[in-house]
């Protein structure tokens, strides 16, 4: 039964890929001037024959819903199209990026999930304390802060006043380490580098701090009022009478199912989290996607702005898919 | 003409009802005092601000907040890398948060209710049309919508504006054709269909009274929001432009300083804290009176 | 086997300390059910829970004694109640729907009963082959348990989740987990009352066949006197967090002395009689916190006269184990 469901879930993504592609690709028409006059504007004077073969190369003189049958055919074979600026096929670029952000983002969920799981326990079991107070107090702040603006203050901190955590990059200048999968926590540990490794982390730790914060924040809120309305159920009294000793109650039978409510709202914050990253990674210097995005805006490279934004969506679209996966496992009752 | 009066009183009773429980809300009332404080501030502006938000003086370049070294009361909170002065850009930087905060909430709301109350009222093609579109519109991140939309249009106020509210209409419309369909079924809907009532006057004045609570938590809730999306994306440079006072711009702007004069980007992130902070306060105040089951401890 | 002693709980409240359960007093034997009368909001339920040890928030004992075979359950440290609990003395809950946890299967969580008591172990062999020959006997046991509280197919229900299965299913898991350590006594909490009329005598039946066969004691909360008068050899009447009434169901229910008993039987319809006068109670339970130490039933009362508001009563022996506290008796 599962399965049929899990089949569905998937098949109902097609047509929302479909239309991400549309709706970017019509967006982009809307550029003011065409790409070929964007391309050759700088260059100044240029013959109306280039232009004319330029305007072909891209299949700028079709109607437009060739233009978009043509640009979907190529999408759904992994061809983006080509960077204005820098000649390379859009694909090749977001694939370099790729590793560096999805590295971050990992890192930076990772972080949030295993502080804001158990601080959100405890303020739950321990109502009304300091510490409930405190975390609640803290989580709020971190709600409401921006994400640029916390990274900020944390190199002012950290690098400048402290200097103990470089600010920009992603691993310190002259440390060689062998690519192997592009993620270099991973390569680090790989290549058995440990200077790498070191350097990788400690260039890793602020941005994913910054990025994990609202997450964190959000989470640790999450979790304190699920656990608050699951410890009012029966079963827990029940899992008490039991003989149940009350870690066990509260970590097996309360918070298994405070997790149904937290995996929402971790999907939900799924894109809070993609769009912070455009800001962590122009923050802290991050070769990542969100900053080839960023450079390619103030270059007007639209191609290339036009691939990460679709792939961002689709990303997106993925990771609410997996959180809907994911979700049937945790939550019996939906997987009938 | 009885039927308008009286869900106008319907309305009027159910917000009085609704800040009343409010008062008993210390956090919320806090947050309603200092987002008061701000408009006032951004109203003010002109009076209140020691120098000209724009006014560059080379002369006076990074002089640091009062209480350091070599800095002085006449510039309270020092001066950036042009020479102006940071609290009087601080204080015409709540005019833009605060408008385009309110208007990206307002006009989002504005379409968002109407959208919703139609589709979920109606249903049929139309809702199926908006439903889907809606969801197209879900399957991207806001920030990353944003920027795009930013990167096609280029800065500006009412790009800024554009970018904010074409996605940000998708809640409320699907918050408020959600409360619709669940009202729609209601004994006092039906009662009312079933007097011959019109439709229009249905939804205006037996619904959507009901539903403005809701309305009103997720627009306050938002409104956090919408300033901190401007300020991300005026910080990337591709909302306001400087030499317009925007927080988000100036914090941008003081990246380059950081090693020399750490003020130009903390205290306008300070201030940007601080409103986001209050609003969401107050936002919680509400959804707490509106909604007692979700109450906090 | 059980002796409660002047039990007293109170709930520190806003509002001041209510008075939940207010030296109750009973006791009950080896294999004998004894049934805890009352109308809801009285403080049954309360009763239990504070047998066990689970003492619902904000409430406290401040007085009383809970004799568990001789040893006072109240001087048991945490870890000693634990121990205690599902083990020698076990509770069924009102609703199944709510008593079980949705995301586990049904099967595991009669198994965890097994396990928490460490019942089942292995003593011989590896770490490895102790632990798989501990999963085999629980798991036997637990399809043993479910086919005795008649669950069919015990081997595939085993599987599945408490969603999955009917009321009265559930309610049978929920006796089967009270069942799995062979506890001395049960506490059962209107363990019928969720459920539909036809599954309730199932689950009575069912009751009945445990303490026969098993001569487990059971204490059962009901509102229900019919109920009562059919399963229970013993009966105590409760209103406001007192005992007002106690004695063999026999001499309570065919000559009941407090008027609220005399008022609960009048407001029983009986099919075998054929005119039917039923007289309901006038008013409903009063708020505990506004109570005083006088009788708490004096203002639903059609017996009331001015000696009820004198003084404090107490339980009164009428003879053959028959009590009630009323200022008639007194």
């Amino acid at each position: 039964m599962r399965a049929v469901k899990i089949v569905e879930r998937v098949l109902a993504t097609i047509p929302i890929m479909i239309g991400v592609a549309i709706l970017v690709f019509l967006f982009m028409r809307f550029t003011p001037g065409d790409p070929v006059d964007l391309m050759m504007g700088k260059d100044g004077n240029v013959s109306a024959q280039e232009v004319a073969t330029l305007r072909a190369q891209f299949n700028l003189d079709e109607p437009i819903y060739v233009q978009l049958f043509d640009y979907l055919h190529k999408a759904s074979q992994g061809d983006l199209g080509l960077s204005f600026k820098k000649n390379r096929p859009v694909i090749e670029l977001v694939k370099e990026a790729l590793p560096a952000t999805v590295e971050l983002s990992l890192v930076a969920v990772v972080i949030s999930l295993f502080i804001a799981i158990p601080i959100g326990v405890y303020s739950a079991v321990k109502q009304n304390s300091l510490i409930d107070r405190a975390s609640m107090g803290i989580s709020f702040l971190g709600v409401s802060m921006p994400a640029f603006w916390l990274g900020i203050v944390l190199i002012l901190i950290f690098s400048v006043k402290l200097g103990i955590s470089p600010a920009q990059g992603r691993i310190d200048y002259g440390v060689g380490l062998d690519k192997v999968t592009g993620f270099y926590l991973l390569d680090s540990i790989l290549t058995g580098n440990f200077q790498a490794f070191k350097s990788t982390l400690s260039h890793l730790l602020l941005p994913a701090i910054t990025l994990g914060a609202t997450l964190a924040a959000i989470v640790t809120r999450v979790v304190r009022s699920s656990m608050l309305e699951v410890l009012r159920q029966d079963y827990i009294v029940m899992a008490r009478a039991k003989g149940m000793s009350e870690f066990k109650v509260v970590v097996k039978h309360a918070l298994r199912n405070a997790l149904i409510p937290t995996v929402t709202v971790v999907g939900l914050e799924i894109g809070v989290l993609l769009g912070g990253n455009m800001i962590v990674e122009t923050v802290f210097g991050w070769p990542g996607l969100g900053r080839i995005a960023v450079e390619a805006i103030f270059n007007r490279d639209y191609p290339l702005v036009q691939g990460v934004v679709m792939f961002y969506a689709i990303v997106f679209v993925m990771a609410n898919l997996i959180v809907d996966i994911l979700y049937t496992y945790i939550n019996p009752k939906i997987s009938i | 003409m009885e039927t308008h009066l009286r869900s106008l009183r319907l309305f009027g009773q159910n917000l009085q009802a609704f800040f009343s429980q409010l008062k008993k809300h210390p956090s919320a009332w806090l947050g309603g005092i200092v987002i008061l404080l701000y408009v006032a501030m951004a109203i003010i502006a002109p009076l209140l601000a020691p120098h000209s938000p724009i006014g560059t003086d080379l002369q006076l370049r990074l002089i640091p907040p009062f209480w350091q070294d070599g800095g002085t009361w006449s510039h309270f909170f020092g001066t950036d890398v042009l020479g102006m002065d940071l609290l009087s850009r601080i204080i015409y930087g709540a005019r833009i948060s605060l408008l385009i905060g309110f208007l990206a909430v307002g006009i989002s709301v504005l379409i968002g209710v109407v959208l919703g109350m139609l589709a979920g009222y109606f249903r049929g093609f139309f809702d199926e049309i908006i439903s889907r579109f809606a969801e197209l519109l879900m399957a991207f991140p806001f920030l990353i919508f944003a920027i795009g939309i930013m990167a096609v249009l280029g800065p500006g106020f009412g790009n800024l504006l554009l970018a904010l509210t074409f996605k940000g209409w998708v809640e409320f419309f699907r918050l408020v054709r959600g409360e619709m369909m669940v009202e729609k079924t209601k004994e006092y809907v039906e009662a009312a269909t079933a007097l011959g009532v019109s439709h229009l006057r249905i939804i205006i004045s037996e619904i959507l009274p009901n539903v403005v609570h809701s309305i009103l938590v997720l627009g306050t809730l938002r409104l956090g929001y919408m300033i901190i999306m401007e300020a991300s994306l005026s910080f990337l440079g591709l909302g306001i432009q400087p030499p317009t006072p925007a927080w988000g711009s100036m914090i941008s702007a003081g990246r380059d300083y950081m090693m020399t004069a750490w003020w130009i980007s903390t205290i306008p992130g300070i201030a940007l804290l601080i409103l986001v902070l209050s609003i969401n306060l107050f936002g919680e105040g509400l959804r707490d009176v509106s909604d007692p089951r979700l109450k906090r401890g | 086997m059980l002796q409660v002693k002047d039990l007293t709980m109170v709930y520190e409240t806003d509002r001041g300390k209510v008075k939940a359960v207010n030296g109750v007093n009973f006791s009950i034997g080896h294999g004998e059910v004894l049934g805890l009368v009352g109308e809801s909001g009285c403080g049954k339920s309360a009763t239990l829970l504070t047998l066990l040890g689970l003492v619902p928030y904000p409430g406290k004992i401040t007085s009383g004694e809970i004799l568990f075979n001789g040893e006072d359950l109240r001087k048991k440290s945490p870890t000693e109640m634990r121990n205690i609990r599902g083990k020698d003395i076990a509770m069924i809950f009102q609703d199944p729907m709510t008593a079980l946890n949705p995301v586990f299967k049904v099967g595991e969580q009669i198994r965890e009963t097994l396990r928490i008591h460490g019942l089942m172990q292995e003593q011989k062999g590896s770490w490895w082959s102790r632990r798989k020959k501990q999963n085999h006997n629980e798991r036997e046991r637990v399809m043993e348990l479910m086919k005795e509280v008649g669950i069919p197919s015990p081997d595939e229900r085993f599987f599945e989740y408490p969603h999955q299965f009917s009321g009265g299913m559930q309610q049978r898991v929920v006796i089967a987990i009270a069942l799995a350590c062979s506890a001395q006594l049960l506490l059962a909490d209107e363990p019928t009352t969720a459920l539909d009329v036809t599954i309730q005598a199932q689950i009575l039946e069912l009751l009945n066949k445990i303490n026969r066969e098993r001569e487990t004691a059971i204490i059962m909360v009901t509102h229900n006197l019919g109920m009562a008068a059919e399963f229970c050899q013993k009966i105590a009447v409760m209103y406001a967090g007192e005992i007002v009434e106690q004695g063999p169901t026999d001499a309570v229910l065919e000559n009941p002395k407090h008027p609220y008993t005399q008022g609960l039987l009048q407001s029983i319809p009986r099919i075998s009689e054929r005119k039917q006068r039923i007289e309901p109670i006038p008013g409903s339970v009063p708020d505990l916190a506004t109570l005083d130490e006088t009788c708490a039933f004096y203002p639903r009362c059609g017996k009331r006269t001015k000696a009820c508001l004198l003084k404090k009563y107490n339980l009164e022996d009428l003879g053959e184990g028959h009590s009630a506290k009323c200022a008639l008796y007194s």
